[in-house]
C-alpha cells in the first residue's frame, strides 16, 4: 500500500509539471513573437492595484461585493490553512509557521462556510447561466478535503508524527511507512488530485490583472493630449 | 478536422496569456448583450474561451509538441466560429472581467484566426472585402452618393487644412442626418477644414478588422493616412466611434509609424470650440434627453465626458443617464458587424435601449454613433414603445 500511494504522490507531482510546462510551452511561444501592439506604459499605481486586484480581488468587489466577500474569504482561509500544513514539510519548523497554526486552524472551521457561501451565491444567481464543470469539481474537492481535515482534527486524529515522516520521507526521496489510518489516506490522495490539477490561471491572472490596470490607466492618452 | 498551423498564431502574446487567465467564473454573463436577450450558455464569452483553450490545446500543447499537431472536433470549431461571430464585440465582458481580459480585441482576432481557417465570416460579411475593393465602402454604394444626398450646400470645403473630416460610410449612406450635423457644426465653429473627395475617402477598414478579414486594411491605410498627410491635415475630426477607434489603435500599426495628424472624436472637437466660444448654442431644448454611450467611444477610446459637456451646454436640457453608462456602457446591438447577420439579437438590444429610455422618461434618446443611429432606428419600427432618436451633433447643429 505504501508503495501505492507514494508512486501516486510522485505521480501527481510529475502531473503539476507536464501541466505546468504544457502551457509554460504555450506561453513562451507566444512571447517569443513580436507584437505591434505599444504596450501600455507602466507605472507604481497600476503595480499598487495590481497588488490589490491579485491579494483583494478588488476587481471582484467592484463587479459583485457579495461573491467577492464569499470568494476573498474562501481563499484566505484555504492560504491559511495550506500555511498551516507547512508544518509538516519543513524540519524544523520556522517560527512564522508556527505562528500561523493558531490563524490555520481558525481558518479551518471557516473553509467550509466560505465554500459554502460560494456555492450559494453562485446557485441563487439566475442570471448567471454559465457553470464550468472543472470548477465547480475542484470546489468540491476542496470542500471535502477540507471537511475531512475538520473531522480528523477534531474526531479521528491521525499520529501526527507518522504523518510527518510520511510526507518528509517522500520530500526526501526516502520513503517512510504510510500512516496507518483510512480517512488521512483519503484526505492524502484527495490533496494529490488537488495539486496535480491546479488550475493554471492562478499563474497568468496576475499578469492579465496588470496589463488591465495599465491599459486602463493609459485610455485616456489614445484620445486625449496629456 | 486535422490542424495544419498554431490557433495562436493570429493572436498577440498578451492575448495568449488572456486566454490562460481566464477563470471561468461567469461573472461577465451579467453583463453580456447577446445573454440579455437570450441565454445561450454556449455563446457566453468564457465558454468560447473553453472552447479555443481546447483548440490551442490541440496545436501549441505538450502532446502536440511531442506527437504533432492534434485533432479538432469539426463541431466545436463549428459553434466556437457561430459564437465568436454573433458576439457584438462590445468589450462589457471585459470590462466587468475580475481578471480584466481585454476581449474588444480579443473577439476580433480570435475571428480572424477563423478566416485564416477558411470557417469566417458568416454570410453577407464575406462580402465585405470586394464591395470594399471594388466601390471603397461596405456597402458598395457608387462614391458619387457619398456626400451628395447630405451635405450642406452653405458648407465650403478647403483644398488643405489643418483641420479635416472623415465622414465615415456607415455616416454617409445609413446615418445621414448625423453626417450633416458635424459637417454643420464643424461649419458653424468658423475653422476651415478638409475632406478628402467622394472617391478618396474609403472605408477606414473597420468592418474588415472587426470580422477578421484582414488582407485589405494596410493598403486602405495608406491611403487615407497618404490622402490626409498631402492636405497638411494636423487633426482628423470623425463621428463614427468605430472609426476613430481603427484609426487611434491600428492605423499606426498598419501605416508602421506614428500618425502624423491626431485624431479626434466630433464630440471633443465641439466641446473645444464650445469652450473657446467658438461655437456657441444660441436656442435652448427644455427636454428630458438620455445619452447612450458608444462601446468603440467609452470602452474603445475613452471619450466619455465630452458629449456629456456639449449636452450640458444646452440651455434647458436635462441630462439622464442609463443604469449602465461610461464605461459600464450596454450594447445597442449593432457593433461587431452582427446586426447584419443576427438581425434579431441587433433588433432585441436596440430596444432594450428604448425601453430604458423610456422608462426613465426621457423625451429624447441621443446616439453618438452611426450604426446605433441605423439601427435603434431599425428597432423602433413596429415597438409598442416610442421615443424620439436624435443624433447628438444633428441636435447641436439645430440649435446654433
Amino acid at each position: 500500500m505504501t508503495i501505492v500511494v507514494i508512486t501516486a504522490v510522485y505521480a501527481a507531482y510529475i502531473v503539476f509539471w507536464a501541466r505546468f510546462l504544457m502551457h509554460a510551452l504555450v506561453w513562451w511561444r507566444a512571447v517569443q513573437r513580436s507584437s505591434p501592439e505599444v504596450p501600455a506604459p507602466s507605472s507604481i499605481k497600476a503595480c499598487a492595484l495590481t497588488f490589490l486586484d491579485s491579494v483583494l480581488f478588488a476587481r471582484l468587489f467592484r463587479v459583485d461585493p457579495a461573491l467577492w466577500f464569499a470568494e476573498w474569504s474562501f481563499h484566505a482561509s484555504l492560504l491559511l490553512v495550506l500555511l498551516r500544513h507547512l508544518r509538516y514539510f519543513l524540519d524544523p519548523v520556522p517560527a512564522w509557521v508556527w505562528a500561523v497554526q493558531t490563524p490555520g486552524l481558525i481558518a479551518g472551521f471557516l473553509l467550509p462556510f466560505t465554500l459554502g457561501l460560494v456555492f450559494a451565491i453562485r446557485s441563487s444567481r439566475r442570471d448567471e447561466q454559465y457553470t464550468s464543470r472543472p470548477n465547480m469539481i475542484l470546489l468540491l474537492l476542496v470542500l471535502l478535503l477540507s471537511v475531512k481535515g475538520l473531522v480528523m482534527n477534531l474526531w479521528l486524529r491521525p499520529n501526527l508524527v507518522d504523518v510527518k515522516l510520511f510526507v518528509l520521507g517522500i520530500l526526501r526521496l526516502d520513503p517512510s511507512p504510510l500512516p496507518a489510518q483510512g480517512l488521512f489516506l483519503i484526505h492524502f490522495a484527495m490533496a494529490l488530485l488537488l495539486f496535480a490539477f491546479i488550475p493554471t490561471h492562478i499563474f497568468t491572472a496576475p499578469i492579465v490583472m496588470m496589463e488591465a490596470r495599465k491599459r486602463q490607466q493609459a485610455l485616456r492618452l489614445v484620445m486625449h493630449d496629456e | 478536422m486535422t490542424n495544419k498551423r498554431s490557433f495562436s498564431h493570429e493572436l498577440l502574446p498578451r492575448q495568449v496569456l488572456e486566454i490562460d487567465a481566464c477563470t471561468q467564473c461567469g461573472e461577465c454573463l451579467k453583463h453580456c448583450p447577446i445573454q440579455d436577450v437570450h441565454k445561450n450558455p454556449l455563446i457566453a464569452p468564457p465558454e468560447k474561451i473553453r472552447m479555443f483553450r481546447e483548440f490551442l490545446r490541440s496545436t501549441d500543447g505538450l502532446k502536440a509538441q511531442l506527437f504533432g499537431l492534434g485533432h479538432v472536433d469539426p463541431k466545436l470549431l463549428e459553434d466556437f466560429t457561430k459564437a465568436v461571430y454573433e458576439c457584438t464585440t462590445c468589450g462589457a465582458c471585459g470590462q466587468n472581467c475580475p481578471v480584466g481580459i481585454f476581449t474588444q480585441r480579443l473577439w476580433p482576432m480570435l475571428r480572424k484566426e477563423m478566416v485564416k481557417r477558411g470557417l469566417g465570416p458568416i454570410g453577407v460579411q464575406a462580402n465585405l472585402p470586394k464591395a470594399i475593393a471594388d466601390s471603397g465602402n461596405p456597402y458598395d454604394k457608387p462614391a458619387k452618393e457619398r456626400y451628395a444626398p447630405w451635405f450642406p450646400e452653405q458648407v465650403r470645403i478647403e483644398e488643405r487644412s489643418s483641420i479635416a473630416y472623415y465622414a465615415g460610410c456607415t455616416g454617409a449612406y445609413e446615418a445621414q442626418p448625423m453626417v450633416r450635423g458635424d459637417v454643420l457644426v464643424m461649419h458653424a465653429a468658423g475653422e476651415p477644414f478638409t475632406m478628402l473627395p467622394p472617391e478618396e475617402e474609403v472605408c477606414c477598414g473597420f468592418p474588415l478588422f472587426i470580422t477578421g478579414q484582414h488582407d485589405l486594411l494596410k493598403d486602405l491605410v495608406l491611403r487615407l493616412v497618404e490622402g490626409y498627410r498631402a492636405r497638411d491635415v494636423k487633426t482628423l475630426v470623425c463621428s463614427c466611434p468605430c472609426c476613430v477607434n481603427i484609426m487611434s489603435r491600428d492605423w499606426p500599426i498598419f501605416y508602421g509609424k506614428p500618425l502624423p495628424f491626431k485624431i479626434r472624436h466630433i464630440t471633443q472637437y465641439a466641446a473645444d470650440a464650445l469652450l473657446s466660444g467658438k461655437l456657441k448654442i444660441k436656442s435652448s431644448l427644455n427636454e428630458s434627453v438620455i445619452y447612450h454611450d458608444p462601446c468603440y467611444l467609452s470602452r474603445g477610446v475613452g471619450v466619455i465626458e465630452e458629449p456629456r459637456a456639449v449636452l450640458r451646454s444646452i440651455p434647458g436640457l436635462k441630462l439622464l443617464e442609463f443604469d449602465r453608462h461610461g464605461l459600464n456602457s450596454r450594447c445597442c446591438g449593432s457593433g461587431g458587424a452582427a446586426r447584419k447577420v443576427f438581425h434579431e439579437n441587433a433588433i432585441a438590444m436596440g430596444r432594450q435601449t428604448i425601453d430604458e429610455a423610456v422608462a426613465k422618461k426621457a423625451d429624447r434618446l441621443i446616439l453618438g454613433c452611426p450604426a446605433c443611429y441605423a439601427k435603434v432606428n431599425e428597432a423602433m419600427v413596429g415597438h409598442t414603445n416610442q421615443v424620439k432618436i436624435t443624433d447628438i451633433m444633428e441636435l447641436v447643429s439645430g440649435l446654433i
